[in-house]
């Protein structure tokens, strides 16, 4: 098998990097698979109940320096009340790692502007960071014009395929996309001779995050979860990381889980903390249980975009005071948003099947 | 014939582009609604697949707003998560991309990084890949759709996010790993591209009623190839925009928008 082939990508486009990381020497962003595995064979795998208050879960495994792999899509089931823990708790130099995000990644890049000695990101591994209808993200690119965080891009399969080959135990996996794209010359995958075929065939590294943060429709008190609507890649991202919060809509009995254990998404031993958190998402959507509130999410973006024009911080200090800092927790926060809205979006999901028994 | 909205046309003549009995993976926005109208119409037995991870559904719960939006579930046949989506499409289960982009050149290579300055400061940040980078891999056809502007219809793109045919050489999605055949249709307001066989570069095929190939070219930076075929595009009847107003976009989402 041939080591360091390329596709024919070079001089195709315009691209000029400053830095070319390709050429650095590899680099494991968290956990190493041998490191990854030795955590998870250290742990206690029995069934004990692992619901605790977010706080607490937060406190035990949030620390500076770590990688936090974000579970959700964009504005699906991602996990924003533990994301507001985590900058009421704080925490500096982090890597995140997620395939496409909203609002978590807005939430603690704004974080970071606030202040940076509070909550800081320094890199960010990603396939897309944005609102889609609503727009671009102001914060993403507030911080990368001014060269304050650094990415490594790849496809959103590719970093579902990344933290699949950590899910599999595997420290990488093979795939049919980012050759012969710039992503070949800039992210940390390399191309190479397949030993089979002989064909050029492109390899991503494994993504094993500390902390996995991931919202679910439902769980027992072991972690066992479901998931409903898109799994988006919160099964992998549970497996992958070397601890993972678990938030739930519902805790079920594990009558249920073992009446139906199909429908387990993710097994309890991947499971370290879990919170029962009616709304975990929001102001994401929640299939089966609420809509996206584009309101709030317009409001949000609002203030970062001006923000991001004109370098003032008052609005987003005002949002974070009163949304995060103002809050002792999660119901909080949603007391402030308020029952009409919240009923409003769970009219709004219109009632999507889930099955919780 | 009524009028219409540029984005009008382009999802029309998106809908056009589709064939019946195909799956088309679908990005957010003018996509979905080409999709929608194009099963309304021509081709009920298209399917959609998006990325988030649901393949086939019925979207009666009216236009997801995003790739990633619940109701983009609604009734599927098969629903996991990025991973299964993607994996479909790499076995060759997905007959179309369907994307957009920031910038384009003349072998179908689509920018959706950034613009200007470098790739570790760059002037503007776009949200990056997405599911873009992968669908143009491994769909087998890609259709682009693209605001025809000079600056977009580009010499080179700042930085290759979905791969087209790379420097036209006949062997470069071969070399890059991918598995799709690659660029099919380029689509905007004014015109509808396709790619030439031989060259692998863009060639004009249909312009809007009233231009000439000379007033598409002037708004492309690379040369064009015409087609000795060069049609008129046709244009969405009473009945289309009824569809697209009333049954795909509503709210007018996609379709109201302003043209910058």
């Amino acid at each position: 098998m041939k080591r360091k082939v390329s596709s024919k990508i070079k001089k195709v486009s315009n691209l000029k990097y400053d830095r070319k990381m390709a050429d650095e020497p590899f680099e494991w962003w968290g956990p190493s698979p041998d490191e990854a595995r030795r955590t998870m064979s250290n742990k206690a795998k029995g069934m004990r109940d692992k619901c605790m208050p977010l706080k607490e879960a937060v406190g035990r495994y949030v620390r500076d320096g770590i990688n936090i792999g974000i579970g959700g899509f964009v504005n699906t089931r991602v996990p924003v009340a533990i994301v507001h823990e985590i900058i009421r708790h704080g925490a500096r130099n982090l890597t995140l790692s997620f395939q496409s995000n909203s609002i978590c990644a807005e939430l603690l890049a704004g974080a970071m502007i606030l202040d940076p000695e509070r909550v800081s990101i320094r890199r960010v591994e990603l396939a897309w960071w944005g609102y889609e209808v609503i727009g671009i993200a102001p914060l993403l690119r507030y911080l990368t014009s001014n060269g304050m965080i650094r990415l490594d891009d790849y496809t959103n399969y590719g970093m579902s395929a990344r933290f699949k080959a950590a899910a599999m135990g595997i420290p990488f996996i093979p795939t049919r996309d980012h050759g012969g794209s710039d992503m070949e010359l800039v992210n940390r995958g390399q191309m190479v001779e397949c030993p089979f075929t002989d064909k050029n065939v492109y390899l991503v590294p494994a993504c094993h995050p500390d902390l996995g943060i991931v919202h679910v429709t439902a769980a027992d008190i072991y972690g066992n979860s479901r998931i409903f609507g898109a799994h988006c890649t919160c099964p992998e991202i549970s497996m992958a990381a070397a601890h993972t919060i678990v938030t739930a809509e519902r805790i079920i009995p594990n009558e249920n889980i073992r009446t139906y254990p199909n429908l387990t998404e993710i097994p309890y031993a991947t499971v370290d903390a879990l919170v029962e958190q009616p709304y975990g998402a929001y102001p994401g959507a929640s299939y089966g249980f609420y809509w996206f509130d584009m309101d709030h999410i317009k409001m949000f973006r609002g203030i970062c975009d001006e923000f991001r024009k004109t370098g003032k911080k008052d609005g987003l200090k005002k949002y974070y005071d009163e949304y995060i800092f103002g809050c002792e927790t999660f119901d909080d926060f949603l007391s402030k948003v308020g029952y009409k809205k919240l009923r409003q979006l769970r009219d709004m999901d219109g009632g999507q099947p889930i099955i919780l028994s | 014939m009524p009028e219409y909205t540029p984005f009008e046309m382009i999802a029309y003549t998106g809908s056009r582009v589709l064939e019946d009995e195909k799956i088309v993976f679908v990005g957010t926005g003018l996509p979905i609604i080409a999709s929608m109208h194009a099963q309304l119409t021509h081709a009920p037995g298209l399917s959609m697949i998006f990325e988030s991870g649901p393949l086939s559904p019925i979207l009666e719960m009216g236009m997801p707003l995003s790739v990633g939006d619940t109701r983009a579930c609604r009734k599927a046949c098969f629903l996991k998560g990025l991973s299964a989506v993607f994996e479909l499409t790499q076995r060759g289960y997905s007959d179309y991309a369907f994307i957009g982009g920031a910038q384009i050149d003349m072998y179908g290579n689509v920018c959706s990084t950034f613009e200007g300055g470098t790739y570790n400061a760059p002037q503007t940040r776009f949200p990056g890949s997405g599911g873009a980078g992968a669908m143009a891999a491994n769909c087998e056809k890609s259709i682009i759709i693209m605001a025809l502007e000079k600056r977009r219809f580009t010499e080179k793109v700042e930085f290759l996010t979905s791969i087209g045919f790379g420097d036209g050489s006949a062997d470069y999605r071969e070399k890059a790993g991918v598995t799709g055949a690659g660029p099919y249709r380029v689509i905007t307001n004014q015109a509808l591209f396709g790619f030439d066989e031989k060259t692998r570069r863009m060639v004009l095929l249909e312009v809007l009623p009233g231009k000439k190939a000379q007033d598409i070219q002037d708004m492309v930076s690379f040369d064009l190839l015409i087609s000795p075929d060069l049609k008129e595009m046709a244009e969405p009847t009473a009945e289309d925009l009824r569809l697209l107003r009333e049954v795909c976009d509503p709210e007018g989402y996609f379709l109201n928008r302003k043209v910058k």
